[in-house]
C-alpha cells in the first residue's frame, strides 16, 4: 500500500510543478510518443502486408483451360501498363453470360466501350496528365470507381475495360475471382536480409526511447535530492522516481496510440517506391500493442533506476553526479563480442541450416550494434578528456563534454546505430545482389522499349509506332510458328520484316527485299513450312542464305527464318504477333507513354516493356524497397527525435545561457559553442558507427559465404546523410536557442 | 533632469515596465554616481530585480530611459547593450550562476576571453582576482566542487575581473549564512572602492545594505531614495 502511495506520488510530481513541469513531462511525452508510434507501426507491417496480400489473392481470376464457355464463364486478359514511371494494373473483360463473375471492387462489370477505374487513376485522368493517359483505355468512357476491395492500394493505378471482341486464344475463361498461392517463400538469405532491415530500423527507435525517458532527468534527480532530504529512505525515494518515470511514458504511450491513429490516416496519401497502404490495413496485433505498452513504461522506470546510482544527496539541496570515476572499457565490450559470439557459429552456415536461425541472428546483430552505444561514452571521454585550450565556444563545449559524455552521447546513439546498421546491411545487400540480379543481355542503345503486339493488328503495329510523335525509329517483325512438314512437334518461328528490322535478328548483311535467311540450324532451304494445321503452307526458298543468329535489342536469341515481305507475303498468313524495336527521342519525357498509347490503339493487350540492361529479382525488389521506405521512416524519426533531444538539453540549460548573455556573451558564441557540443559526439559516433557497420557487414557475408568488400560510396553516403540530418537539427535548433537566450531568462531568478 | 542626475553616472528616469498583465514597474527612478555603492531594498516582488535588470539593459523598459555615462542604453540595439554589459559592467547574481563545467580559474577568466583576451594573460588576471577574494585555492575546482561562500565570492571575482565601471549584485548572499554573507560583502565593496566602480546592490537585507552609500526603496514598482547612510 505504501509503495503504491509512492508511486502515486510521483506520478503526481510528473504533472505539477507548473509550466515547467508540464512542459518537461510534454517533451518527454513527445520523445516516447514517437519511438512508440514507430514501433506501432512496425508491428503493424505483418498485418498490412497479409490484408494486401489477401486482396491480390482475391481478385486474382479463378479459372482455365478446362473451363468451358457458359452463362457464368468471363474472359479477363491482361493490359498492364505503366505510366510516368508507375505500373498500371489493366484487366480486360469480356463476361460470356449473364451471370459473369465480377471482380472484387466492381459494382457491375463494365461493357464494350466502358472502363471501371481506380480512384488514383480517376485522379490522373481527371488531372493535366489525363490526357496523356486516356488514350489507352481506347476512348472507353469512365462508368465506375473500383473500391477497396479491389485494390493493392489506395494509389493503386488499375482500370477494367470492357470488350466484346476478347476472344479465347488470347484470354483467360474464368468462373470466378479469388485464388490461394501458396507464398514462394523467402529462402534463407532473404529471411537474413528481413531479419536485418528489422533490426536496422527499429534498434534506433529502442535506443531513442531510451534517451526519450530520461528527458528531463537531472531536475528529477533534484527533486528526488530534496525527498532525501526530508527524510525518505532510499526506497521510498526511487518508487517516487519510478512513479515518476513511468507516469510520463504512460502518457508518452497515450501521446504514441494518438501519433499512430493520426499518422495511420495519412498513410494513404503516401506512395513510396510505388507502394501505397490502406489506413484499415495499418493494425497492429494486440500482443504486440499490449507488449509495447507494458514493456515502455518498465523501460523507463529502468532507465530512471540506473540513472540514479549517479546520484548522491548532499546538505542544502546539492545533487552531484557521482562522476570521476573513468569509464571502463571492458564491459563495453561485452555486448557487441557476445553478438560476434552469436553470429559466428552461423558463418557459411546461413544458406544450408535447416534450424530457424531468425532469433540467433536478430540477437547478434542487436548486441553487435548495441556495441556503438556502449563504446561511445567511453570513446568521447578518451577523446576529450586531454583536450585544453581553444577559442570560448570550443571550450565551453569541450568542458561540458568532459564533464558529462553520456547526455551527448545519447543524443547521438540513434543515429550511430542507424547509420551502424545500414553500413552493415548495404554490404549484404550488394554482396547477394549478384543472385538476385542478371544482365539481360539488352541494349538500351538500339532500343527504348520493345512493343509485343498480339495477333490482330500486328500488321500495322510497326507504321503505327514509327508514326509516333518522340519516336525516332520504329523497326519490328511479324512473327508466326509454323511446323515443318513431317515432324508436327516441330515448332520454327518465321519472322517477316524488311532488312532493317531483321538486322536486328541477325547478321543479314547484304540483304534486299524479296531474301530469306536461315537462323536455326534444323531448318533447311527446301524445307515446307504449315502455318496452322489447316493454314498455308510456305517451302524455304533455295536462295535462302544461312547467317548467324545476333541477340536482338531486348537480349533474345531469335533463331528461325527470317524473310522479307517480298518473299513472305504476310498477309496471307492471317492474324500475326508483331514485335517492334522502338527508338525514342531522348529529350522528350513523354514519348514513352506516347508509344504505349499507340500500342494500347492497336489493341489494348499490346505489351510494352522498356529495355534495360538488368533484372532484378521480385522479392529482393521488394525487400529493397520495403529497406527504403523504412529508413525514410527511421530517418525522419531520428531527425525529429534529434531534436526533442536536443531542445530539453538547451531547456535544461537556459538559466545559464541567459546568464552568459546577461553578462554580455555574444549569441554567436554561445551558437557555436552549442554545434561544437553536437558536432565532436557526432564525428565520434559516426567513427564508431562505420566501425561497427562494417564488422557487421563482414560478419553477415561470412554467414552468406560471400567474400567481404566494402563499398566506400555507400559507407560515405550513409555517413553524410547522418551528416546532414544532424546539421539540419542543428540549424533547427538554433532559433529556440535564440529565444531561451533572452536575458530576461534571469527574472525567474 | 536634475543637475546631479546629469553627473551621475547611470540615471534611470521613469521606467515602466510590465509583465503580461502584472506591472513591475511603475515610475522608478534612481541615479548612481561613479564608485558609489546603492542598495536597491524592497519586499519580494517589489520589482527590485527588474529594476535592476534595467539598468543593466538586460531587459528594455517599456518607457523611460536608462542613460549609461551619458548614452542612452534604453536606445541602445541588442548588440551594443550585449557589448556595453561585457566591457563596463559586471554581474554577481544569488546562486553564482557560475557555468558548471568550466573550473573556477575558467569561469572568472570567461569575461576576459569574451573580449577576446588571451587566454594564459586572462587567466593570469583570473588568478589575481581569486586570490585577491581568497579562493586562489579553488581555481582548479568546478562550481559543483566548492562551497556556496567560496562560489559566490568566485562569482565576485567573476564581475570584477575586467575592471567594471559598474557592479550589479542581485541578491549576492540571499544563499549564503550570515558569515559567508558578510565576507562576500566586505570583500565586494572594498574591490569595488579600490578600483572606483559603482556597485547595485540589489537585497531585502538591512544588514547587506548597511555595506552601501546610499539606499533606494522600491515598493510596487516606485522607487524612493532614501539619505545617503553615513560613511
Amino acid at each position: 500500500m505504501r509503495g503504491l502511495t509512492d508511486l502515486l506520488m510521483g506520478a503526481r510530481l510528473a504533472f505539477a510543478g507548473g509550466r515547467d513541469g508540464w512542459t518537461r513531462t510534454v517533451l518527454t511525452a513527445i520523445g516516447v510518443g514517437i519511438g512508440v508510434a514507430m514501433l506501432l507501426l512496425a508491428a503493424a507491417v505483418p498485418a498490412a502486408l497479409d490484408a494486401r496480400t489477401a486482396r491480390g489473392d482475391a481478385r486474382d481470376p479463378r479459372g482455365g483451360q478446362e473451363l468451358a464457355a457458359g452463362p457464368a464463364t468471363l474472359l479477363v486478359a491482361g493490359a498492364d501498363t505503366e505510366f510516368r514511371g508507375v505500373p498500371v494494373r489493366g484487366v480486360v473483360l469480356r463476361p460470356e453470360g449473364l451471370r459473369a463473375p465480377v471482380p472484387p471492387g466492381l459494382a457491375a462489370l463494365p461493357r464494350a466501350g466502358e472502363v471501371a477505374v481506380s480512384p488514383a487513376l480517376r485522379d490522373v485522368l481527371e488531372s493535366g496528365d489525363g490526357p496523356l493517359f486516356a488514350p489507352r483505355l481506347g476512348g472507353a468512357r469512365v462508368v465506375g470507381t473500383i473500391a477497396d476491395e479491389g485494390l493493392a492500394g489506395p494509389r493503386e493505378l488499375a482500370f477494367y475495360l470492357g470488350s466484346d471482341t476478347l476472344s479465347g486464344e488470347r484470354a483467360k475463361r474464368v468462373d470466378g475471382f479469388g485464388t490461394s498461392v501458396p507464398s514462394e517463400g523467402f529462402g534463407p538469405v532473404l529471411m537474413l536480409l528481413v531479419v536485418i532491415i528489422f533490426v536496422v530500423l527499429l534498434l534506433p527507435i529502442a535506443v531513442f526511447l531510451g534517451a526519450a525517458v530520461r528527458f528531463g532527468g537531472e531536475r528529477r534527480d533534484r527533486r528526488m535530492a530534496a525527498f532525501r532530504l526530508v527524510g525518505a529512505d532510499r526506497r521510498t525515494t526511487r518508487r517516487i522516481a519510478a512513479g515518476e518515470a513511468a507516469a510520463a511514458a504512460l502518457l508518452g504511450v497515450a501521446v504514441g496510440g494518438v501519433l499512430f491513429a493520426l499518422g495511420r490516416q495519412l498513410v494513404p496519401l503516401v506512395t513510396l517506391w510505388d507502394l501505397s497502404v490502406f489506413a484499415a490495413d495499418v493494425r497492429p496485433g494486440r500482443t504486440a500493442v499490449l507488449v509495447i505498452t507494458l514493456a515502455v513504461p518498465a523501460l523507463a522506470v529502468v532507465v530512471s533506476m540506473v540513472a540514479l546510482r549517479g546520484v548522491v544527496f548532499e546538505p542544502l539541496g546539492v545533487v552531484r553526479r557521482a562522476t570521476g570515476a573513468r569509464r571502463r572499457l571492458w564491459w563495453r565490450l561485452i555486448l557487441p563480442l557476445l553478438g560476434l559470439a552469436l553470429l559466428f557459429p552461423l558463418f557459411g552456415n546461413v544458406r544450408t541450416a535447416t534450424a530457424d536461425s531468425r532469433y540467433q541472428v536478430a540477437a547478434g546483430a542487436v548486441l553487435l550494434l548495441i556495441g556503438a552505444v556502449t563504446l561511445l561514452p567511453w570513446l568521447i571521454d578518451l577523446v576529450v578528456r586531454r583536450m585544453r585550450g581553444g577559442a570560448v565556444p570550443w571550450q565551453l563545449a569541450v568542458r561540458r563534454l568532459q564533464v558529462d559524455s553520456a547526455t551527448s552521447a545519447r543524443l547521438v546513439n540513434g543515429i550511430a546505430v542507424a547509420v551502424a546498421g545500414t553500413i552493415g546491411l548495404q554490404m549484404l545487400f550488394a554482396g547477394v545482389q549478384n543472385e538476385y540480379r542478371h544482365d539481360t543481355g539488352a541494349d538500351p542503345g538500339r532500343a527504348r522499349a520493345y512493343v509485343h503486339v498480339p495477333p490482330a493488328g500486328g500488321i500495322d503495329a510497326v507504321a503505327r509506332l514509327a508514326a509516333t510523335p518522340g519516336v525516332t525509329r520504329a523497326s519490328g517483325t511479324l512473327q508466326a510458328d509454323a511446323t515443318p512438314a513431317g515432324t508436327p512437334d516441330r515448332i520454327v518461328e518465321v519472322y517477316i520484316g524488311d532488312c532493317a528490322a531483321l538486322a536486328e535478328l541477325a547478321y543479314v548483311d547484304g540483304c534486299g527485299d524479296g531474301d530469306v535467311f536461315v537462323s536455326n540450324e534444323e531448318v533447311a532451304v527446301g524445307d515446307r513450312l504449315s502455318f496452322g494445321a489447316q493454314g498455308p503452307q510456305w517451302t524455304v526458298p533455295v536462295a535462302a542464305r544461312r547467317v548467324q543468329v545476333r541477340l536482338d535489342p531486348v537480349g533474345w536469341t531469335r533463331r528461325g527464318v527470317l524473310a522479307t515481305p517480298a518473299a513472305l507475303d504476310a498477309g496471307r498468313l492471317g492474324p500475326l504477333t508483331a514485335g517492334v524495336y522502338v527508338r525514342t527521342d531522348s529529350t522528350d519525357p513523354d514519348a514513352i507513354e506516347r508509344v504505349r498509347n499507340a500500342a494500347a490503339a492497336v489493341t489494348p493487350l499490346a505489351y510494352v516493356s522498356e529495355v534495360s540492361e538488368t533484372e532484378e529479382a521480385r522479392r529482393f525488389t521488394n525487400i529493397r524497397r520495403g529497406l527504403y521506405i523504412g529508413a525514410v521512416v527511421t530517418l525522419l524519426l531520428v531527425g525529429a527525435s534529434l531534436l526533442v533531444g536536443v531542445l530539453e538539453q538547451l531547456r535544461e540549460r537556459r538559466r545559464l545561457l541567459a546568464m552568459l548573455v546577461a553578462v554580455g556573451t555574444r549569441r554567436g558564441t554561445l551558437a557555436w559553442s552549442v554545434v561544437w557540443q553536437t558536432v565532436v559526439p557526432v564525428l565520434l559516433g559516426l567513427v564508431l558507427a562505420v566501425g561497427f557497420g562494417l564488422a557487421l557487414g563482414a560478419a553477415l557475408l561470412r554467414m552468406v559465404s560471400v567474400t567481404i568488400s566494402v563499398s566506400w560510396d555507400v559507407v560515405g553516403l550513409s555517413v553524410a546523410l547522418a551528416a546532414a540530418v544532424m546539421a539540419a537539427v542543428t540549424l533547427l535548433s538554433l532559433p529556440p536557442l535564440w529565444r531561451l537566450m533572452r536575458p530576461d531568462g534571469l527574472r525567474t531568478e | 533632469m536634475s543637475g546631479r542626475a546629469e553627473r551621475a553616472l547611470l540615471v534611470a528616469d521613469d521606467l515602466r515596465k510590465s509583465f503580461g498583465a502584472t506591472p513591475a514597474l511603475d515610475g522608478a527612478s534612481m541615479e548612481v554616481d561613479a564608485g558609489e555603492v546603492v542598495a536597491v531594498m524592497g519586499p519580494s516582488g517589489s520589482g527590485k530585480s527588474t529594476l535592476l535588470h534595467c539598468l543593466a539593459g538586460i531587459v528594455p523598459p517599456d518607457s523611460g530611459r536608462v542613460c549609461y555615462d551619458g548614452r542612452e542604453v534604453s536606445r541602445m540595439g541588442d548588440a551594443e547593450r550585449s557589448a556595453l554589459r561585457r566591457s563596463q559592467f559586471g554581474f554577481v547574481f544569488q546562486f553564482g550562476q557560475l557555468v558548471p563545467e568550466l573550473t573556477c580559474l575558467e569561469n572568472v577568466a570567461l569575461p576576459l576571453r569574451l573580449e577576446r583576451t588571451r587566454r594564459r594573460v586572462a587567466e593570469r588576471r583570473a588568478a589575481e582576482w581569486l586570490e585577491r577574494l581568497e579562493v586562489g585555492d579553488v581555481a582548479a575546482k568546478r562550481p559543483g566542487e566548492v562551497s556556496g561562500g567560496q562560489g559566490q565570492r568566485v562569482a565576485v571575482a567573476r564581475a570584477l575581473v575586467t575592471a567594471p565601471k559598474v557592479i550589479f549584485a542581485d541578491e549576492p548572499t540571499g544563499a549564503l549564512d550570515s558569515r559567508g554573507g558578510e565576507r562576500v560583502m566586505r570583500l565586494l565593496t572594498a574591490a569595488a572602492r579600490e578600483t572606483r566602480a559603482a556597485v547595485v546592490l540589489v537585497t531585502h537585507e538591512a544588514r547587506v545594505a548597511a555595506y552601501s552609500d546610499r539606499e533606494v526603496v522600491v515598493r510596487d514598482g516606485r522607487t524612493r531614495d532614501l539619505a545617503r547612510a553615513a560613511s
